[in-house]
């Protein structure tokens, strides 16, 4: 008896589990839905965590109010809902695809990458299903053909480009400056190597030196790979990290005695996952000059119409559990194109017959200057071939512990030569 | 080994054979019947869950055959994937060779891989051997990143659909079903792999491998042979993976996936061709149910409450096995199959 009451205990669970995994019948509501697939484990789980919170938020707001943000005055469409629809990838790329195919059945008709890696699983599959997506993570592999990935900061090599350019600028010395690259020794930190970034860089007038690699999350000073810098003479090193691994990075430097402000001259930049607020906010005046292209602004910058509204968002929707991550203006951003996408493409073809192609060709293709309350450097406009969404890049650097703006940069397109 | 009542065995090929009698082969054909007809009723989602679960079957096959039989533990069985999947994906993309010429050269690849790094297994074991296959998935993944002109390094590297002829398998339903023909060849070879003399030797050494060299057993090359056919599987399974992707990258080989391997081997049950299949399906379901749980969870308690779901329910059904069913899956299987064994009587009378 026993173990017949085990046995239908068990053909209950994996009835349960069969249950959960067919697919969901048509849609009885009109709802059209927004997020996708996030990194809530691994390294870029407190990034993609604020993402979805803002997510959520937007969402929130639009189907309250209709209204697309407080200095926008078209509307969404009354008689259709949002809803945030998302699941857990662990930035695995296996579990993303079967992710992806589960949202794709259930009617969702936007895409999401949350990192490097899942943008190498999925770009292909996002192309043929002629999906587009928005994405946390901005490698070069996005700028040759498929596109239907969607970015809100430029490419990690543009970003760096405008730092060569800036740095070149205020360059006062005869000499060639020497650039060497120090980044991540991951996906994201080494798809700045390619021949076009060192091309342009020796085109505008520097010596390239080599590369050092630094862990993402490093687990030792990387001592080595700086006392190597200084001893080529470099004096501008040029890398892709997260703050987790520029903060200790730069905090050996200050060790070792080298940075702008320090007895050994050199620059450190990055482009925005190292977001300079958040590096300024945890390092203080340790961190100064410091430098991030595409950063974030401060999330306590309240002049800024795009930082007061997710501030207010949040004051709304989660008063007491407010989110400190500069990842929710991101979140904010991703909403943002995902919405307009599904808006403009309602206006060429009605609900009923959308179709990701058409979100694509009619929604993404055809965001022209949306407006985004100046959180991303500029308004942002996509098209075929266009994936980058700003034209130029803010330049920022920490100066007596606080994030500054030193310069504004136009998008060089390095790799696309566009 | 346990007989429905009133079947015997009369010879040693009866005893050796994999179906006993007419109704497994039914169950068997049954199965596979089934299993091929998954198209005409799954989703597409449920055909990529399938597919990577046939994959993740092909990978577990090979670690049983190292592990649960011949007893040489490998943390690297990721990283020997990757050898298989790189090289096969190099082929392909690089020479432009067809898929069928280079799948069995990315199985050897990584047969060739596991030899060289199985040479440990002569002098080591235990602790130390699972060091030295740590040392392996690292090494090998520190490698394909560094052969950038070869790999495309951390970019990783386009790799084009596979093909018979003229038909490219680029449907998920074409490469469910050749991953399914491949999950099945595994299982079969896995199945009869272990009833060979080599298969014997396996066992002999992981049970004691002083008393095995005593009988004749010769330690050098059969814990090779091991890691070369464990490796070869794994090889197989991760040219299937790149190939599905249509992309290789080191990502899609992460250390935690050689882990999960071995989780999966434990949940299912060391030493068992059923317990690898049972192993690998039960950690793939239970990533999926966590990914959906994970939502609900998360309205529910707080946006926090999702994060690392899948790790925590991991290890904890692996911590769970260990103290409650060290045997796995497989046993309690073979419980339920010996409860309808003696089915409809569940106690023979004793005169």
């Amino acid at each position: 008896m026993v173990k017949i009451k085990w046995m239908f205990l068990a053909s209950l669970a994996i009835l349960l589990t069969a249950a959960f995994l067919l697919p969901v019948s048509a849609q009885a509501e009109k709802k059209l839905y927004v997020g996708g697939t996030q990194s809530l484990t691994g390294p870029f789980a407190e990034d993609s965590a604020a993402v979805l919170a803002a997510i959520e938020d937007y969402v929130k707001y639009v189907n309250e109010t209709k209204n697309l943000a407080p200095w926008r005055q078209e509307k969404f469409p009354a008689d259709i809902t949002l809803e945030v629809m998302w699941r857990d990838d662990e930035l695995k790329p296996p579990k993303a695809l079967s992710i992806y195919e589960e949202l794709k059945a259930k009617g969702m008709l936007v895409g999401r990458i949350s990192g490097s890696p899942i943008a190498l699983a999925l770009k292909d599959r996002l192309w043929e299903d002629q999906m587009g997506a928005t994405s946390m993570a901005t490698g070069p592999y996005y700028l040759s053909p498929p596109q239907s990935c969607f970015t809100y900061y430029p490419i990690y090599t543009d970003s760096l480009a405008s730092i060569a350019d800036w740095f070149k600028a205020n360059w006062k010395e005869a000499r060639k400056p020497k650039v060497a690259y120090l980044t991540a020794d991951n996906a994201m930190g080494r798809s700045i190597e390619i021949p076009e970034m060192k091309a342009y860089l020796q085109k505008i007038g520097y010596e390239f030196v080599g590369t050092q690699y630094v862990p993402l999350v490093p687990t030792s000073p990387p001592t080595t790979q700086l006392t190597w810098l200084k001893q080529k003479g470099v004096d501008l090193a040029l890398g892709v990290m997260i703050n987790p691994g520029s903060q200790p990075t730069v905090k050996e430097m200050v060790r070792l005695g080298i940075g702008p402000n320090q007895p050994y001259k050199m620059t450190f930049g990055v482009p925005a996952p190292g977001h300079a607020a958040v590096f300024a906010a945890a390092m203080g005046e340790l961190g100064d000059g410091y430098v991030c292209a595409g950063s974030f602004r401060p999330m306590d910058d309240l002049a800024t119409p795009g930082i007061k509204f997710c501030s207010d968002l949040q004051d709304k929707y989660r008063p007491g559990k407010r989110v400190t991550h500069i990842m929710y203006e991101a979140g904010i951003l991703e909403a943002m194109i995902q919405v307009e996408a599904l808006r403009l493409a309602m206006k060429k073809v009605p609900f009923e017959k959308l179709t990701p192609r058409d979100v694509l060709v009619h929604g993404f293709y055809q965001i022209k200057n949306l407006p985004t309350g100046d959180i991303s450097s500029t308004p942002l406009t996509y098209g075929k071939g266009d994936i980058e969404g700003v034209d130029e890049i803010r330049i920022d650097q920490v100066q007596k512990g606080k994030s500054v703006t030193v310069g504004i940069f136009p998008v060089r397109h390095i790799f696309t030569k566009k | 080994m346990g007989l429905r009542t009133g079947t015997f065995h009369e010879n040693y090929a009866q005893d050796m054979a994999i179906f006993h009698s007419g109704l497994q082969w039914g169950i068997a054909v049954a199965f596979i019947i089934f299993l091929f007809a998954c198209p005409l009723f799954f989703s597409d989602r449920i055909l990529t869950i399938l597919t990577t679960m046939g994959i993740a079957v092909i990978s577990v096959h090979g670690l049983n055959i190292l592990t649960g039989y011949c007893g040489q533990i490998s943390i690297g069985h990721a990283g020997f994937m990757a050898v298989g999947g790189y090289t096969s994906a190099i082929l392909c993309a690089k020479l432009g060779w067809p898929f069928w010429v280079a799948l069995p050269c990315g199985a050897l690849a990584a047969g060739i891989a596991g030899l060289f790094f199985g040479l440990p297994s002569l002098k080591i074991k235990g602790f130390y051997l699972i060091m030295a296959t740590i040392a392996a998935q690292f090494i090998i993944i520190w490698t394909i990143i560094q052969l950038r002109s070869i790999t495309g390094g951390a970019d990783g590297l386009s790799v084009p659909k596979p093909a018979i002829g003229s038909i490219i398998l680029s449907s998920k339903t074409n490469y469910f079903y050749l991953v399914m023909v491949f999950t099945c060849l595994a299982t079969l070879l896995a199945k009869n792999i272990v009833r060979t003399r080599a298969g014997r030797a396996f066992i002999a050494i992981r049970d004691n491998d002083l008393a095995a060299e005593v009988m004749g057993v010769s330690l050098w090359s059969y814990k090779l042979q091991a890691f070369f056919i464990g490796c070869v599987y794994a090889g197989v399974a991760g040219s299937l993976l790149i190939h599905y992707f249509s992309f290789a990258s080191t990502d899609q080989f992460p250390f935690m996936d050689s882990v999960w391997y071995l989780g999966m081997l434990i949940v299912g049950g060391m030493g068992s061709t059923t317990g690898a299949i049972f192993g690998a399906v039960a950690l793939k379901l239970l990533d999926e149910l966590v990914t959906m749980v994970g939502p609900i969870l998360s309205a529910a308690v707080a946006p926090q409450a999702a994060a690392s779901l899948a790790l925590i329910s991991h290890g904890l059904i692996i911590i769970i096995f260990l103290i409650f069913e060290p045997r796995g899956l497989h046993h309690r299987w073979e419980i339920i199959k010996a409860y309808f064994r003696l089915w409809p009587f569940s106690h023979q009378e004793i005169e």
